[in-house]
């Protein structure tokens, strides 16, 4: 296959099930094109019911009281108040007296009433009695040898040494040694859609809608919390707007919602409002990373030495991965999580990889500096010998000329005037195989097809891929397939997580489809009187391979079912899909070296995917993927006071997030891999943007920014202390 | 409908029942893939409990502090 597609020998593409009767197929009709979004209509109409659109009948509203403080042990708490106000239904205790709060925004107690406004009232009422205690708000505060133990075992907790090769004989065959600290912020996810869901009871049965990316796994969760059987819950999410891995069980909002509709005797909507979003409802730990590397004469990276550290907040790790995808044959990393009074980390968006990213690939661009060679030269350099599944090489030479990176001038813009402007690249990699997905397809007798999966599209366009490989394979166009998925009531399907769901999903509905076409033919076969092996489907009609005049359109092909429809089962199967993604990303820049303000002009993306199913939703995925890069690398930053550990932009007004004008000029080149099957795309795309604009404002400046995000302020500060020449 | 399951990925072995983190929910290709599968220790934690990554005696939750030998009253085997 390598040579097939002309790659470098890097590439270990596997082998497809060439065997299976079900492998994709050769030619494609629907696969790979452009299909806009089958939900694309409802969503604009506002017919798409989302979680926070689920009215039920005699619905009740819930909140939950969260701590203001850091840390602090309650002492009392009296919800009498709250629960005889008018309209309050239920009340529930989260923070029993004597129980420690971690963070703010620790829930405390929640409450049930009739409508928003009343419950807030109620929530007032609430007396809670505090006894506060020593914080932690900074990874600063909690690394000082004097800093009071908040956290049992320690505020600090150090790794294993990860080591190999020989670091002194490597810094010994280096000519250029560079020295840094590289560091990037706590990012929080900002689903667009906050966490929450509505709770109704029925008896001992539960239903839940909620926004998760695990419809399966929270019903898990409600079942395992609530101590009733699994078989008892039934957990819907139809429509949802993105969780970015932070979305993965009940919750404690969920737990809370479903123990105040039991309490009230009726259903509760408990939605986060945006501060509550941002503190607790997840985010990307920080990473820093003291580093001294070497590099040869001619450019070969000889040693890589490391203390790194982060913050996931109350007592989560804060890991990533370092060095990131380069070389260096003799290393040494020592890392170090550093627990804060902070909301606590969950998965956001390739777990660590943006961290090791930046700090990498900003490292390798100033050893290419003292190198004096060329960013891409010296990273072709410094690949992998050998990876399974990266093209990092070819990348680099397409994103290139793509880009027209042999227009990159030497470190700092010397042309006159304020504005400099710049190239940056970074690389990325990533996971994203997939298993385990079943479904259900349904053919009826007067030609509708119903495909039906319990997974659940986070808004990334999964309803659309399960409709286009199903018309792909009955040869129907795709908006005569309906889909239905986001129900524990359907066939099992796995999280949304990892990049797994277009290649858990994607291979469970060829094969059903599959299956389903082969019923259809053994029923009406033999009416036709032809072999069921020699019936085929394509453009709207079913035809005989063996009999070219027996052909029927689709409709009468169906009706000939009868009264009975076909309806079967099919799973996931080996062969279709596959796991390793590699990507190159280039942005160019212009910064104003008088205000210190960066703007993104263009970022380029070369990235694989596989069998690429819908082109435009994969395309999409990366410019989402490129535009919360560009957020990490410019604008967003969770900032807590350090006197008192409190979020001071627990919002969408200063927590700043891209804008429409900060969006740049995308270009996306997806590779198509269709011998490799499926893989997903939701995290690569994500990764290298960060590193790339700063790379992008280094060549730019003349000056190194080595901390995201990269402000006004700290540009115009590593002007101050790194200026290079010839940028005035 | 009753659709069979495929084999769990909730493992419980040497850690309280109640631990998880979102390895446990999705089915990846390969659970040693080294970028899904956080070997760099990026793994965020939450107890069945609480549905938080505290446990019910306010300390947080992760695989080193939740297990039988750690002490914890809340854990089970």
């Amino acid at each position: 296959m390598a040579d097939d597609m002309g790659q470098v020998p890097e590439v270990q593409a596997p082998a497809t099930a060439s065997g299976s009767k079900y492998a994709w197929p050769a030619e494609r009709r629907v696969l790979g094109t452009e299909v806009r979004r089958v939900d694309g209509p409802a969503k604009a109409r506002g017919a798409a019911k989302y979680t926070y659109d689920i009215n039920r009948p005699g619905l009740l509203h819930g909140l939950i009281l969260r701590s203001p403080h850091a840390h602090a042990r309650v002492r009392s708490i009296d919800l009498s108040a709250a629960a005889a106000a008018p309209g309050v239904r239920a009340t529930l205790v989260i923070a029993e007296p004597g129980a420690k709060v971690m963070y703010q925004g620790d829930e405390v107690a929640a409450l049930a009433a009739t409508s928003e406004d009343t419950a807030r009232d109620a929530l007032r009422a609430i007396k809670v009695d505090y006894e506060v205690l020593p914080h932690l708000a900074t990874v600063e505060q909690a690394m000082r040898p004097e800093a009071p133990v908040v956290f049992e075992g320690g505020n600090t907790r150090t790794s294993d040494v990860q080591e190999e090769g020989d670091l002194e004989a490597g810094f010994a065959a280096a000519t250029h040694v560079v020295e840094g600290l590289y560091s990037t912020q706590v990012q929080t996810h900002v689903c667009l859609e906050t966490h929450g869901c509505v709770c109704e009871w029925d008896g001992d049965r539960l239903t839940a809608w909620v926004s998760t990316q695990a419809v399966h796994g929270t019903r898990e969760g409600f079942a395992q919390s609530l101590g009733i059987p699994q078989s008892n819950v039934r957990v819907i999410c139809e429509y949802m707007g993105g969780g970015f891995g932070s979305k993965f069980g009940p919750d404690a909002q969920g737990l809370a919602c479903a123990r105040l509709a039991k309490a009230a005797n009726a259903p509760v909507k408990l939605m986060l409002d945006r501060k509550d979003e941002h503190l607790a409802g997840g985010n990307r730990p920080s990473a820093y990373a003291r580093i001294r590397a070497g590099a040869a004469a001619d450019g070969a990276l000889t040693a890589f030495d490391a203390q790194t550290w982060g913050t996931g907040g109350a007592g989560q790790g804060a890991g990533f991965p370092l060095p990131y995808i380069y070389v260096f044959p003799n290393r040494r990393v020592v890392h170090t999580d550093v627990y804060t009074n902070a909301g606590p980390q969950r998965a956001m968006r390739a777990p660590g990889h943006p961290q090791g990213c930046f700090i990498t690939e900003v490292l390798m661009d100033e050893i290419a500096d003292r190198v004096r060679m060329d960013p891409v030269a010296f990273r072709l350099k410094n690949l992998p010998a050998e990876a399974p599944n990266a093209m990092w090489r070819r990348y680099f030479e397409m994103a290139a000329a793509q880009f027209g990176w042999s227009r990159r001038h030497a470190t700092g813009d010397v042309t006159p005037g304020p504005i400099k402007r710049g190239f940056g690249c970074a690389a990325n990699r990533w996971g994203g195989g997939g298993r385990g997905t079943r479904a259900q397809c349904e053919i009826l007798p007067d030609g509708s097809v119903v495909m039906r999966s319990g997974t659940q599209d986070l808004g990334v366009g999964t309803k659309t891929l399960m409709a286009i490989i199903t018309a792909e394979t009955l040869g129907l166009p795709v908006d005569a397939v309906r889909v239905e998925l986001g129900d524990s009531n359907y066939p099992f399907s796995g999280g949304s997580g990892g990049s797994t769901t277009a290649p858990s999903v994607s291979p469970a509905i060829r094969v059903t489809a599959s299956k389903a076409l082969e019923a259809l033919a053994a029923r009406i076969a033999p009416g036709l009187g032809v072999a069921p092996e020699s019936i085929v489907a394509r453009d709207g009609r079913v035809r005989s391979t063996a009999s070219p005049s027996t052909s029927l359109t689709w409709r009468e092909a169906c009706q000939r079912l009868g009264t009975e429809p076909v309806s079967v089962d099919g799973e996931w199967e080996a062969g279709l899909s596959a796991s390793g993604t590699s990507g190159v990303q280039m942005a160019e820049v212009e910064v104003d070296i008088e205000t210190g303000i960066t703007r993104v002009t263009r970022v380029l993306c070369v990235q694989d995917c596989g069998l690429i199913v819908n082109r435009m939703a994969a395309e999409s995925q990366c410019l989402g993927g490129i535009i919360g890069g560009i957020g990490f690398a410019l604008f967003e930053h969770r900032l807590l006071d350090p006197n008192t550990a409190q979020m001071v932009n627990p919002n969408m007004e200063w927590y700043l997030v891209p804008g429409l004008s900060d969006i740049p000029d995308i270009q996306v080149t997806l590779v198509d891999q269709p011998g490799r099957g499926v893989i997903g795309i939701g995290e690569p795309p994500a990764i290298s943007t960060a590193a790339a604009v700063a790379n992008a404002v280094a060549n730019a400046i003349g000056a190194r920014v080595r901390s995201l995000p990269i402000t006004p302020d700290r540009v115009l500060a590593a002007l101050r202390t790194d200026r290079a020449g010839g940028t005035e | 409908m009753n659709h069979p399951t495929p084999s769990s990925r909730l493992v419980y072995g040497a850690h309280c029942a109640h631990l998880r983190h979102k390895g446990m929910y999705v089915t990846s290709l390969e659970a040693a893939d080294a970028a899904v599968a956080d070997s760099y220790h990026a793994t965020s934690y939450w107890c069945t409990c609480t549905q938080k990554a505290l446990g019910p005696d306010g300390q947080p939750v992760a695989a080193d502090r939740c297990h039988p030998g750690s002490g914890r009253a809340c854990c089970a085997g």
